[in-house]
């Protein structure tokens, strides 16, 4: 029943929308971890107007679906600024912006996390609120916030399969373009999961091996 | 115990301090001032205030009236105007707190350092200190804590008696010329308390101004230059240890002060020791 000959005979498409899902996971990730962690700690500075600012962003983004804001991104906004944005500005900045949000809440719940103590002591020490997050309350946090990180990090991999639908030419638009000339569904679609299985099974364990080792360090 | 008091110099001075946290009154105008080398321990029942006054002269709680100075230089003082209420700047706040050293009744050692990195966060990262120096002082100070065996311990390896003993040498190490304990061996199991009260005792007996909030009135009776007994946010007595502990006249303080007698025998083999 199944044929995959479609999958060996059309496998560059494959290749090539796999390096394209790699490279805006990768990009993304990087740049919502930075979006995740200038909106998680404005929260936790103390300013009542920062830390709305903050709030502000991470309800919006949480909470409009990502494919709105991909839509919204690539045909909405350049008409509403009166500049074009490409496919690839699109989806790198709408994915980044979405991950963002997430990252900041799993950042400020981290940090939020830690013993009062140890705020109070390091203030004692003398150290300013840069040195105290720097040196005390983000490494303990981060510790904690790994296995957050890795299951958001996940969910953001398997998200930018939704740029197909702004036709950035990753595995899941060439997996379609493929179907739409082979008329094999079945087998193209079953590739891309098992691609996304090989892709983040491992993801998963080593998020688990990071979690361990850092239980063993607390 | 007697300390070469001479120099009578106020080093630490907080003049008609309030606390509120909301609608309550904490603190409802404190006036103390500690000389250089004095150690004086507060009293109190509980919510009286204590933690809060401790709290208070370093600025982990921010006052809303008053002025504390410290040898000579204010590290708060009110102005409704600024943002925090402290008219003094952050920067010079941050520079006149590294002049106190806090022992919390929880240590509050950094989990994720061993004691010798605890011991040395201070200087190196507040000071910019020399890394070999400081390395080289922090073991000193871990050595007269008797812990020189535990130096490469995190906290969670350490007894509670262990902890404080690191968090009394990481305090410190940055050479505080006032140091503030909030109830050290109140968290610690009985046995474990001596250790502890040993290593304060040196330390006073070095000449360190010391503030400390304890229930070990034992402690207070044998080290104390002076008790202050902390009433619903006011300073109600003031003295020396033998006045305040065994001729009191406060009514709230006398029916405080019965405790201590009662146990006060129970005490006597430990002070004796000490
Ligand atoms: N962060 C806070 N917010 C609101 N109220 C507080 C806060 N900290 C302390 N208080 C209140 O201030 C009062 C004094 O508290 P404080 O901790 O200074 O008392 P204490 O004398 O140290 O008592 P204890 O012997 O129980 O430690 C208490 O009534 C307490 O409920
Ligand atoms: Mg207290």
């Amino acid at each position: 029943m199944f044929d995959f000959s479609v999958i060996t005979q059309n496998w560059p498409l494959f290749w090539n929308g796999l390096l394209v899902t790699l490279l805006y996971s990768a990009l993304s990730i990087a740049a919502g971890l930075v979006i995740g962690l200038v909106i998680g700690l404005i929260q936790l500075t103390g300013s009542r107007t920062l830390a709305l600012l903050g709030r502000v962003y991470v309800e919006i983004f949480r909470n409009i679906p990502l494919l709105v804001i991909l839509l919204w991104i690539y045909y909405a906004f350049p008409i509403f600024a009166g500049l074009s944005v490409t496919k690839f500005w699109a989806g790198f900045a709408g994915l980044s912006l979405y991950a963002g949000a997430f990252y900041a809440e799993i950042l400020r719940a981290g940090v939020q996390s830690i013993d009062k103590g140890q705020s109070d002591a390091s203030t004692a020490l003398g150290m300013t609120y840069g040195q105290r997050m720097r040196r005390i309350i983000l490494p303990q946090a981060f510790r904690r916030m790994i296995p957050p990180l890795a299951g958001q990090s996940i969910i953001q991999i398997k998200n930018t399969t939704l740029m197909s639908m702004i036709t950035v030419p990753d595995l899941l638009y060439q997996a379609s373009y493929v179907s739409s000339f082979t008329y094999r569904p079945m087998e193209v679609y079953t590739m891309v999961g098992f691609m996304f299985l090989v892709l983040l099974v491992p993801l998963t364990l080593l998020s688990r091996k990071l979690e361990k080792v850092s239980e063993r360090m607390k | 115990m007697t300390h070469v008091s001479n120099t009578s110099a106020p080093l630490l001075k907080i003049e008609a301090l309030r606390l509120t946290f909301g609608q309550r009154d904490v603190l409802k105008g404190v006036d103390l001032t500690v000389n250089k080398g004095e150690v004086v321990v507060l009293i109190g029942a509980s919510g009286s205030g204590k933690t809060s006054l401790l709290r208070c002269i370093n600025l982990l709680n921010m006052p809303s009236h008053g002025r504390i100075t410290i040898d000579g230089e204010a590290i708060y003082e009110a102005d409704t105007k600024a943002r925090d209420g402290n008219d003094v700047p952050a920067k010079t706040v941050n520079r006149i707190r590294s002049r106190t050293g806090m022992v919390f009744q929880q240590f509050n050692l950094f989990p994720h350092m061993t004691a010798l990195e605890n011991v040395m966060e201070g200087p190196i990262t507040v000071k910019k200190a020399d890394k070999e120096a400081t390395r080289k002082e922090a073991l000193d100070l871990l050595a007269q804590m008797g812990l020189q065996e535990h130096v490469g311990k995190y906290p969670r390896q350490l007894s509670g008696g262990q902890q404080q003993r690191v968090a009394i040498a990481r305090a410190c190490a940055m050479h505080p010329q006032v140091m503030l304990f909030d109830e050290p061996t109140s968290a610690l199991d009985p046995e474990l308390v001596g250790e502890v009260m040993k290593a304060m005792v040196d330390l006073a007996r070095s000449g360190m101004t010391m503030v400390i909030v304890t229930h070990e009135l034992g402690f207070a009776f044998e080290v104390a230059d002076r008790v202050i007994f902390l009433d619903e946010g006011t300073i109600a007595e003031d003295g020396p240890p033998n006045e305040i502990l065994l001729r009191p006249t406060h009514p709230r303080l006398k029916s405080f002060v019965g405790r201590f007698h009662e146990t006060a025998d129970l005490l006597r083999p430990f002070l004796e020791s000490s």
